[in-house]
């Protein structure tokens, strides 16, 4: 038993309150996942070795070289095929289990969601389209997605997203989900630690759990937090003023804003990447590059690309692009800093990437120090990519 | 009260040659979570009636465990994880161990017939 306490996310004025039920409901779900991650999914790789992988060498006088391959070969071991479809379950299981909490208090969030004096703002655009990248499938099974919404002045998918993402982490990513932020920052006070932003946008910002530690990082920075989802940006809204965290919320596509050129000194994104599209992600950078100002820098956090696993450890963190609604999942671990900053306007030699260890420390315990399927920020770090705006007063350190 | 809606839109990912099996599975999880649930409101009502205390439906839900009483709770659920899971994690043992090829019809054969 990990002394660890995990248990907890911090409280605010829309985070959905759990009955007795609701709450047992959801402490299971974060068990199942974490037997999952730590008992049943290192099988896998014993399966594959034993049993899959011999019978491949077999048959195809070789080793697989591609993840496709290695997924073929998996798809008929019967070890994989009972975690996989018992992992499918406990992520369908964790998205009901906050929704019928949310669900029975849609009424008094969304009246909760309205304060009366307000730090930041919020600006929405009901005529902004939804990309078909998130109107095709509901990404990771959430049900309607960050976008749809279900009364007037909804924040249903904004509360359930909050809660759930708490649950898809075990708690592992702290008491604010704010991790990918904090690790974020972490790497960019090593790399450029007299940074000095004017004004940062944080891209597809959803609740604002990765927005608001730039500003407690970054004082006297306008920190911006944009997403193409009303219920969110209403929650994230909400949760912010809550918090005393001034943010200026709109309801933009982070393909083409509405900022003025040269507008930001420093862009963010935390797990959007991997939630856009081939086009999409170019568009982002570009537009990025028309939102920077000399010396700017544009910063993505996601989980490491594939070109640092063997491929059988690839096809483990792939699991979600094929079962977990996540389409631009694999395709989005194959991106190179270098060749989309020079397709992008970017000085390709301003593209960086690097590893930032984990942030949230107390969650140690309780890491897996794996990336697989369903195990998120049981890994221990996050991969960053992106470039920095040419300019000649602004530096990287050399690291 | 509105509802959210259940299904993610995307077709859903089928695992089993059986899709039987694939709906046994889910349910039967669904109902080691009603365990999980029964079993803290009996702790619940253990931890209320050894304080000497009332007990009623209101005074059960309006119950908060102490980090202490949460601690337990998430050793119980992984004990009883470990035993729903017993027949999966016997795969994975046996695949370490390398004995997966012998079948207990091998085995039968094997006593009769060699040993």
């Amino acid at each position: 038993m990990s002394a660890v306490q995990l248990q907890d996310q911090q409280d605010h004025a829309v985070l959905p309150k759990t009955s007795f039920e609701e709450a047992s409901r959801q402490d299971f779900v974060r068990s199942l996942k974490f037997h999952l991650a730590s008992k049943v999914s290192p099988g896998n790789s014993i399966t594959y070795e034993k049993r899959s992988l011999p019978r491949f060498k077999k048959e195809a006088g070789r080793e697989p070289e591609t993840i496709r391959e290695v997924r073929h070969l998996m798809a008929e071991d019967p070890y994989f095929q009972f975690w996989s479809a018992m992992q499918r379950n406990s992520q369908e299981m964790m998205w009901k289990s906050v929704q019928v909490s949310v669900e029975r208090q849609m009424d008094s969030l969304a009246e909760a969601a309205k304060p009366n004096k307000t730090l930041g703002s919020l600006t929405l655009d009901p005529n902004l389209a939804v990309p078909a990248y998130h109107r095709l499938v509901d990404i990771h099974c959430m049900p309607g997605g960050y976008h749809s919404e279900f009364m007037k002045d909804d924040v249903a998918n904004g509360a359930v997203y909050d809660r759930a993402v708490y649950l898809y982490a075990m708690g592992r990513m702290g008491p604010l989900n704010s991790d990918i932020g904090d690790s974020t920052i972490a790497y960019l006070k090593i790399n450029w630690p007299d940074m000095k932003p004017k004004r940062i946008l944080d891209l597809g910002c959803t609740v604002g759990h990765s927005t608001t530690p730039y500003l407690d990082a970054y004082p006297g920075a306008e920190v911006y937090g944009i997403d193409v989802g009303a219920p969110v940006l209403r929650y994230a809204h909400a949760r912010a003023e809550s918090l005393g965290k001034k943010v200026y919320f709109s309801q933009q596509n982070a393909e083409s804003t509405n900022f003025p050129d040269g507008y930001f000194d420093l862009i963010v994104s935390h797990i959007l990447v991997h939630e856009t599209s081939h086009k999409a992600i170019r568009n982002v950078m570009s537009e990025a590059n028309r939102l920077l100002a000399p010396g700017g820098v544009v910063i993505h956090a996601e989980t490491p690309p594939y070109k640092a696993f063997g491929v059988f450890d690839a096809f483990m963190l792939d699991w979600d692009t094929r079962n977990n609604n996540e389409p631009y999942w694999s395709a989005s671990h194959e991106i190179d800093p270098v060749a989309i900053a020079n397709e992008t306007g970017f000085d390709p030699s301003l593209a960086f990437e690097g590893n930032q260890p984990s942030a949230f420390e107390q969650a140690e315990a309780r890491r897996t120090h794996v990336f697989q399927g369903g195990d998120f920020g049981g890994g221990g770090f996050w991969y960053v990519w992106g470039a920095q705006k040419s300019s000649l007063t602004m530096a990287r350190q050399a690291s | 009260m509105a509802q959210l809606p259940r299904k993610a839109s995307g077709p859903r990912p089928e695992y089993f040659e059986d899709p039987a099996i694939d709906k046994v599975l889910s349910m039967a999880l669904a109902l080691a979570g009603e365990v999980a649930v029964m079993r803290d409101r009996i702790d619940t009502l253990e931890r209320l009636l050894a304080k000497g205390g009332k007990v009623s439906p209101e005074i059960i839900d309006a119950y908060e465990p102490s980090i202490e009483a949460k601690q337990a709770r998430e050793a119980w659920r992984e004990q009883f994880l470990d035993i729903i899971m017993r027949r999966i994690h016997q795969e994975k043992e046996s695949l370490e161990a390398m004995t997966v090829t012998h079948t207990y019809d091998k085995l039968v054969e094997q006593v009769e017939k060699t040993l």
